[in-house]
């Protein structure tokens, strides 16, 4: 019962948070030099089917009045159309949010997974090269930017080597993309038992990853190796050791221990990646949630960055719940 | 003996200076860059020349050429101006500006009355601001304000200052609760007087420490607007435009146009950040 109290109060505050955001999105993207109604009536309508098209898309009203429509219409479930596509964008959405879900949700798993076990190693056998190493990777990976390091990879992998299909976007040219099911290819694919797309859709997914995984990985490991460190080092372990349990049982109790600040770091990455992971997609053409809002930042098109937006904040402020509710289930002395 | 001990013991310190002294070697070494270009560069910023296009590195182009024909280790030296620039006096201002707010807040917060009410409010303000993807508001932001020079600084002091409010604000936290600020409060100084030569020059360590990344991050956030073709306008030799003009003959097989000045941009942060990583290890004094 406090549980849902705990939630339903952090989730009303997040409304004000979210409503102040849209307010800002919204005042931002209206100073865009573009105005949409000329690119859709194009450089030889009249005046006239100008001012029509304006009072049709409604741009030629006040600010707040404006504002106050866009949030009726988001609280009846639609968030605009793009003026570009004319399509709505909760479709174009659904359209591009699982290539960046994929990206990014593999790319956690490895980078979790990867950070985890590479600091618990460094911790555990405290060599000193193994220390400089990583602190090492941490100041380079942090260091060279993230699109040089998505070129690089696919000069190495594509053009030197030839192990990996050309970087161009999620599938090659030839093959179809799977039955939909989920939106991701790979798992459409398995789910449908079509290798080929399988394959190809797996092999275009390398390099996107690594590169990601390559960059974020190194904050996990640091924090891993430093918690776990000190865990070790704590009263705690020392009379557990004290006591002759195996070092096993001691490991247990250290890792449990130490766990809160390394899943808030893999959440905040997680939804970090969300918004971050633009320049990579950029790259590897990837027809995802980052390339779309570039594009539409460019063109002017409100909609799309709005939704993107309240989409990305929304979800920031679900992963810091769901990390928050993980901190409760590891630490039972947490209050709520 | 003597001798030799004082050679180890030199080289032990130095050896533990090493990482600071070689971000120093190359930070200075990019100012250096920036400043004297014209003496450095063998062609000018813009020069181009049709007939030399994607030439290999040689003793004549040093970091070959691009597709446009322009000598790439001349237009990564004229980069320097630009991108050291933007990092420099963005991150400068930034500091500047939000280490005052976030001094003024810390001092003031929990306080009834309007300054407690104030500090609060600018920390909920903050926290809307950094709640947004850093580089799609960056990115929306330079187109809606103008794509220039100016522009991409203004918005990147903006995008700063939440930063360093939030430095200054929690190692004023810390500070303000200090006894020596108690005595100083008790032997009659004034509120801005405490703030001022008290408060303020205790605070500074994380600001400090923090700053020198901050500059790297800017320049890396001004690399990838221009990457995307949304900041510094097309011609001017900016890094993050060079690799963008780069990127599509790599894979083709000519890789120079595209990885050099990514290096070049990847070697310039990571010396911000082991200037970074001294000026901690010489402030802390546990590792010291």
């Amino acid at each position: 019962m406090r549980l849902t109290k705990f939630i339903a109060r952090r989730l009303l505050l997040a409304i004000p948070q979210i409503l102040a955001i849209t307010v800002v999105t919204f005042v931002i993207l209206r100073i865009l030099p573009g105005n949409p109604a000329y690119e859709l009536v194009g450089p030889f309508a009249t005046p006239d089917t100008l001012n029509a098209m304006e009072h049709h898309l409604g741009t030629d009203r006040p600010l707040p009045v404006q504002y106050g429509t866009y949030i009726s219409d988001l609280l009846h479930g639609n968030w605009g159309d793009s003026w570009f596509s004319t399509r709505p964008v909760t479709d174009e959405l659904k359209d591009r949010l699982p290539a960046t879900l994929e990206l990014i949700t593999l790319s956690s798993l490895i980078i979790m997974l990867g950070g985890l076990l590479a600091g618990l190693l460094v911790a555990l056998t405290r060599a000193r090269f193994l220390d400089r190493g990583i602190a090492f990777y941490g100041l380079l990976s942090g260091s060279f930017p993230d699109f040089w390091l998505a070129l690089a990879l696919s000069y190495i992998f594509f053009f030197k080597l030839g192990w990996l299909p050309s970087p161009t976007g999620r599938l090659d040219i030839e093959v179809n993309p799977p039955q939909h099911v989920t939106g991701f290819y790979t798992v459409d694919s398995l789910l449908t038992q079509n290798w080929t797309a399988f394959r190809s859709a797996f092999s275009h997914l390398i390099l996107p990853v690594l590169t990601l995984s390559i960059v974020y990985t190194a904050g996990i490991v640091k924090m891993t190796r430093s918690t776990v460190d000190e865990m070790l080092r704590s009263n705690m372990c020392t009379y557990a050791r004290a006591c002759g349990l195996p070092d096993r049982v001691v490991l247990r109790y250290a890792l449990r221990n130490g766990l809160p600040p390394i899943l808030t770091l893999m959440g905040l990455t997680y939804g970090y990646l969300l918004g971050g992971d633009v320049l990579v997609e950029k790259v590897f053409s990837w027809n995802g949630l980052g390339s779309y809002v570039v594009d539409s930042v460019v063109r002017a098109d409100y909609s799309p960055v709005q939704a993107f937006v309240l989409l990305a904040a929304m979800a920031n402020f679900l992963i810091y719940l769901v990390v928050d509710l993980t901190h409760l289930i590891v630490d039972p002395r947490l209050e709520y | 003996m003597i001798v030799s001990e004082r050679i180890t013991q030199r080289w032990q310190i130095s050896n533990k200076r090493l990482p600071f002294l070689l971000g120093v070697v190359i930070v200075l070494g990019a100012v250096v860059m920036a400043i004297f270009s014209g003496l450095i560069a063998r062609y000018g910023p813009e020069d181009a020349d049709a007939s030399r296009i994607l030439l290999p590195p040689s003793t004549h182009n040093w970091l070959g050429t691009d597709i446009n024909g322009s000598d790439i280790f001349s237009r990564i030296v004229w980069g320097a101006r630009i991108d050291l620039t933007i990092a420099l006096v963005s991150t400068l201002a930034g500091a500047s500006v939000g280490t005052a707010i976030g001094v003024w807040s810390g001092f003031y917060f929990g306080r009834p009355g309007w300054t407690g009410w104030l500090s609060d409010a600018i920390l909920r303000f903050m926290d809307v601001f950094q709640a947004f993807p850093i580089f799609v508001l960056a990115l929306a932001l330079v187109s809606s304000l103008g794509r220039n020079i100016y522009v991409v600084i203004y918005v990147l002091i903006a995008l700063q200052i939440p930063i360093f409010v939030r430095l200054a604000r929690s190692a004023v936290l810390h500070t303000r609760q200090e006894t020596y600020i108690e005595s100083a409060r008790c032997a009659g100084n004034s509120e801005l007087r405490l703030i001022l030569f008290h408060v303020l020059p205790n605070s500074l360590t994380p600001t400090l420490v923090n700053g020198s990344v901050v500059a790297g991050q800017a320049l890396l956030l001004t690399a990838g607007l221009s990457f995307v073709g949304a900041g510094v306008p097309a011609p001017t030799p900016e890094w993050g435009y060079m690799v963008a003009v780069g990127a599509p003959s790599l894979i083709t097989g000519q890789w120079w146009a595209a990885l050099f000045p990514g290096a070049v941009i990847g070697v310039i942060v990571l010396g911000f950040a082991l200037v970074g990583d001294g000026i901690r290890a010489y402030l802390d004094p546990t590792t010291r």
